[in-house]
């Protein structure tokens, strides 16, 4: 009777065993490869024409070649890289991190120290910046590449038509606000984004808030602290009487307003001239910016919007020469001038401001001090600590303001809030970490 | 007085290939107007959001989100070439991509249904229930679910992240095995397979001269039908790929859309991009037809 | 498993034996590799967890262990779960009844081969099927959102105020009108082609009796092609159920499609963005569970008719 079942069972474990003995994890050849000396490094990031800006390198470092593997926008890129760590396998030599991404791929054991090598050019960057890539301790686990100090565009035609004039303080943003509305129900100042988290989370810090803290070796988690809730407040009143509107920036739909004037203002940041360009370039020259509105006037604040450094992956062979090249990427003159003109970036560098950002993006043309206001900015950013689980509080607050959005009830907001608390202390727990107070 | 068409069994449907019986239509020359209105609205249903997409590739980036939707203009040819040149070619390299791995993928995943269709169809054997009831189990595991885990398993022979990646797990279609399992049974008379083994052949003779040459509409069917399956698949390359430049044209063209915060949508280079993949699965679609023959109880999988 | 008699030629018994499971040996090579193995996996990944020690942020903070089945109560007991599949069933419910009568309704049509438009109608309502249903719910969300969409100028300027299809109360049926225009042409034409099975004798004799083409359809036609239709239902009820691409690509355009809106939503969100591989598996296994007792109980009903037509030598 057994004899019969042979062949099948032959056949199926022979498949089993073709999976099971793939088991050797070699090292794969993605993350360098050594000729005679020549180092190969891959590089995943996903500003734009950065191949461009990595080409100034390559010429003049054979010895040293970096490809460029464009990659979609930051989650998608990181979670590939996270996959690709778990694997063994498959990961880049250089990587770019977004700041609120960096304790997320410490935990995960992604990006390597390199204090070693980049601990000398600490002195190019502001403090705000360089302590997102050491994380308070002595490691460095990247070099800051770019920032992104919030700011405010708005259209100069229609409040010239409309007769107001720039706000300066959130209360006379909410006045401008009700005001543009009145005079045409068509019209916004602007909208609440319950699809961009960084977006809040520049604004919460603006306020002063810090979501996440350390203790010792504990966390703290105070997404509902006082300062976001005083946030999160403002804008569900604002929304609650319909003086903004209440739809996710990036659609369609939203490009189609920039463009026919229905968003007459954009919170965005620096690196927002690229955005209006691509989405709404028929109303170019119509755009001017302005600092972000202040909480309190006397004690001006910002807060950032994205942001990235550059960093090493541990599952790189090459450790040395990529941190060499991040160096160069990030303080080189050269360099620095092809992020800005080519991948259209704006650089973390101390002396950006001085050799690469002497005129204005072209979208602003006619307004010199467009990086003069963007430097201000950049110097009273506040600090902000990003937890291990920055993810989790993201999508908590995509789902949870979207609904609070949509109610267009204020209460709704604050109570969007704590469920974005809970979501992300009860994650941490989950996970076996610590939470302090 | 009726003319029959050739008496045909009921229970048993038709098993040669072949077009469709036709219809004697000498005994109803009336036109049903109702009939053509509510194909055509069903027509024009179908074919709005590719109207809507053939306008939208003619409009350039300016004119995307600011002129009305339905209204044409004339920058078609433009978008082309912006597209074409976008980081040299990267586009027409995402559709030589896809063909691959459709092309490829579809073309042996037939093969490997034929002879397991055929295995199961025409042979007794332990265990053949069994195996067909796991194969069947096959069809119903979502994709989402097995992305991560195929990453790892593959990620565990250094394989991840080339062409390999993408081709290998397209080849078992189990689907594709339960659809040659009918054809296999309904197109290749167990007596002909007999006659053959009498005069000598082997099996896999007659496999290949007898069975597959009876089967080849039906194998057209499941080539169609993986091929569109691979074409339109986004999970598998999205996970497995970290070099855009092996991308499939949906990987690719969702990632123009993805550029992150800090960087424009490219609409309309996704826009003509979505056109300009639509045309080849059309123009395959419209040359095989008369081999597409999905009855004998297929079901319907939107993948 | 059932024993059926070999053939009668017994000297070559041994010789053939062998020779379907050679047939069978790639597919079922493939089929371990790239589907059994990584179900297999995916179980064993839904019983193991992360564990994070300190700040979890040193090389080794975190380890993997073993975590019973504490995922799979944790998925289960999600507020968000039992919404999602309340929600997925009463998409299915709207989708697969109107999409099957859709193309019931278009094959019949075509059949009564009362028209002349017959090929252009067949093969452009065949088109949707050759659009990915990523780029398919794009080019929709182009169609639904306000300000962009041509149907809310049309409206417009006829003064009637259009809806907005992607508010809470519409949303739902705007997701299933994306599947019904992809999917109604493909079922259209398997329910066609066994339409075209059917010898026309019988309706031209029905048709002598008096009987109009509506009692035709009704009383003729549609019970002979029922086994297709019932194949057809269950294939697409599997499917509908695995509502992925639609809301994913529709999410970030409005405000009322949430991370958790499908299951499969759930298990990417777990899987990519939440990084934790783990849950998503324990979901994942569930939501197999599920299909399959839903999908074979169903098949058991009605399986033997599916397979009469095969030949037992």
């Amino acid at each position: 009777m057994t004899r019969k079942f042979l062949p099948l069972a032959g056949v199926l474990a022979a498949a089993v065993l073709l999976v099971a003995t793939g088991c050797s994890s070699d090292d794969s050849t993605d993350t360098g490869t050594t000729t005679e000396g020549k180092v190969n490094l891959t590089y995943w990031s996903w500003a734009p024409n950065m191949d461009k800006v990595v080409a100034g390198w390559n010429a003049t470092h054979p010895d040293i070649q970096v490809t460029v593997n464009k990659q979609d926008g930051g989650d998608a890129a990181v979670t590939k890289l996270l996959t690709a760590i778990k694997a063994g396998s498959g990961a880049p030599d250089i990587m770019q991190a977004e700041y609120q991404k960096i304790p997320t791929l410490v935990s995960a054991n992604a990006i390597a120290d390199i204090a070693a090598q980049s601990a000398s050019v600490k002195a190019k960057f502001p403090d705000s910046a360089w302590n997102s890539v050491t994380l308070g301790s002595e490691a460095v686990y990247g070099v800051p590449q770019d920032s992104g100090p919030m700011m405010f565009f708005y259209r100069t035609d229609i409040f010239a038509k409309l007769g107001v004039t720039v706000p300066t303080t959130w209360d006379e943003y909410a006045a401008t606000a009700r005001k543009i509305h009145k005079a045409d129900p068509k019209k916004y100042l602007g909208t609440f984004s319950a699809a961009d988290p960084g977006w809040f989370s520049g604004l919460s810090q603006q306020a002063g808030a810090s979501w996440w803290g350390v203790q010792g070796d504990a966390w703290t988690v105070a997404i509902n602290d006082a300062a976001t809730q005083k946030v999160a407040a403002y804008w569900g009143g604002l929304v609650q009487v319909g003086a903004v509107s209440n739809t996710p920036m990036y659609t369609p739909d939203w490009n189609a307003a920039l463009n026919d004037g229905t968003q007459v203002g954009w919170l965005g940041a620096v690196w927002g001239p690229g955005v209006l360009e691509g989405n709404a370039a028929s109303t170019k020259g119509k755009w001017k910016a302005a600092p972000l509105p202040q909480w309190d006037p006397a004690k001006p604040a910002d807060g950032n919007w994205g942001g990235s450094a550059t960093s090493v992956t541990t599952q790189s062979k090459h450790k040395a020469q990529a941190a060499q090249f991040i160096n160069w990427l990030n303080t080189d003159p050269a360099a620095l001038k092809a992020l800005v003109t080519d991948a259209n970036v704006y650089p973390a560098s101390t002396d950006a401001t001085s050799t690469a950002l002497t005129s204005p993006p072209a979208f602003f043309a006619d307004q010199p001090d467009f990086y003069t206001i963007a430097a201000e900015a950049g110097k009273v950013t506040n600090p902000f600590t990003y937890g291990p689980n920055v993810n989790v509080a993201y999508s908590a607050y995509n789902d949870a303001f979207a609904k609070a959005a949509e109610s267009k009830q204020a209460s709704a907001f604050t109570a969007a809030l704590a469920t974005m608390q809970e979501t992300t202390t009860t994650d941490m727990k989950n996970s076996g970490f610590k939470i302090a107070g | 007085m009726t003319t029959a068409t050739a008496p045909a069994d009921l229970a048993r449907r038709p098993g040669a290939p072949g077009p469709p019986p036709r219809r004697d239509r000498s005994s109803r020359p009336r036109r049903s107007v109702t009939a053509t209105v509510l194909l055509l609205l069903g027509a024009a249903y179908c074919l709005l959001p590719v109207l809507w997409v053939l306008i939208a590739s003619s409009k350039s980036a300016s004119e995307l989100f600011s002129t009305f939707t339905l209204m044409p203009s004339t920058h078609l040819l433009d978008n082309i070439g912006y597209l074409s040149g976008y980081r040299g070619g990267l586009f027409w390299l995402w559709m030589a991509n896809t063909a691959l791995y459709a092309g490829v993928g579809a073309l042996v995943s037939t093969l490997v249904s034929a002879m397991a269709g055929f295995a199961l169809a025409k042979y007794t054997f332990p265990g053949k229930s069994a195996v067909f009831n796991v194969i069947l189990a096959g069809v119903l595991v979502p994709g989402v679910i097995l992305a991560v885990p195929q990453y790892l398993l593959l990620a565990k022979v250094g394989m991840t992240n080339t062409y390999w990646a993408v081709l290998l797990p397209s080849m078992i279609s189990p689907y594709g095995i339960y659809l040659c399992r009918i054809f296999a049974a309904a197109t290749v008379p167990t007596e002909v397979l007999e006659a053959a083994r009498m005069d000598g052949a082997g099996d896999w003779r007659g496999f290949g001269l007898v069975a597959l040459p009876m089967m080849r509409s039906g194998l057209v069917t499941v080539f169609l039908f993986q091929f569109v399956a691979i074409w339109n698949n986004y999970m598998l390359p999205y996970i497995m790929l970290g070099d855009d430049r092996l991308f499939p044209v949906t990987v690719g063209l969702s990632g123009l859309l993805n550029q992150g915060a800090t960087q424009p949508a490219m609409y309309t280079a996704v826009v003509t991009g979505a056109l300009l993949s639509i045309l080849p699965l059309v123009a395959l679609f419209l040359s095989l037809q008369r081999y597409w023959r999905v009855d004998l109880g297929a079901g319907a999988v939107k993948a | 498993m059932t024993m059926t008699p070999f053939p009668s030629t017994t000297r070559r018994r041994g010789k053939r034996a062998g020779v379907p499971y050679s047939f069978l040996a790639p597919a079922l090579i493939l089929f371990a590799a790239f589907l059994a193995a990584p179900i297999g996996y995916a179980g064993y990944l839904s019983l193991r967890r992360i564990k994070v020690s300190g700040l979890g942020l040193g090389a080794g903070s975190r380890v993997e262990k073993w975590a019973g089945l504490s995922n799979y109560t944790r998925s289960l007991s999600d507020p968000e779960f039992l919404p999602s599949v309340q929600r997925v069933a009463l998409y299915g419910l709207i989708v697969v009844p109107v999409m099957l009568g859709l193309a019931l309704l278009m094959a019949l049509l075509l059949d009564a081969g009362r028209t002349r438009v017959g090929v252009f109608a067949r093969t452009s309502i065949f088109l949707p099927y050759a659009v990915p249903a990523v780029i398919a719910s794009l080019l929709w969300g182009f169609l639904y959102l306000p300000r962009i969409s041509p149907f809310v100028d049309v409206l417009q300027s006829l003064g009637v105020t259009s809806p907005d299809v992607l508010s809470s109360s519409w949303v739902l049926y705007a997701v299933a009108n994306i599947a019904i225009w992809g999917g109604t042409g493909f079922n259209m034409i398997v329910l066609y082609t066994a339409l075209r099975a059917i010898p026309s004798d019988l309706s031209e004799a029905a048709r002598i009796d008096g009987a109009s083409d509506r009692q035709i359809a009704l009383r003729i036609k549609v019970p002979i092609v029922l086994p297709s239709l019932v194949m057809t239902f269950v294939f697409s009820l599997i499917a509908t159920l695995q509502v992925f691409a639609e809301p994913m690509t529709l999410r970030p355009l409005t405000n009322t499609i949430s991370w958790t809106w499908s299951p499969l939503m759930k298990v990417y969100r777990d899987a990519f963005i939440r990084n934790d591989i783990y849950s998503a598996a324990a979901t994942s296994v569930v939501i197999a569970l599920a299909t399959f007792a839903l999908s074979f109980g169903f098949l058991k009903l009605i399986g033997a008719r599916a397979f009469n037509q095969e030949d037992a030598s």
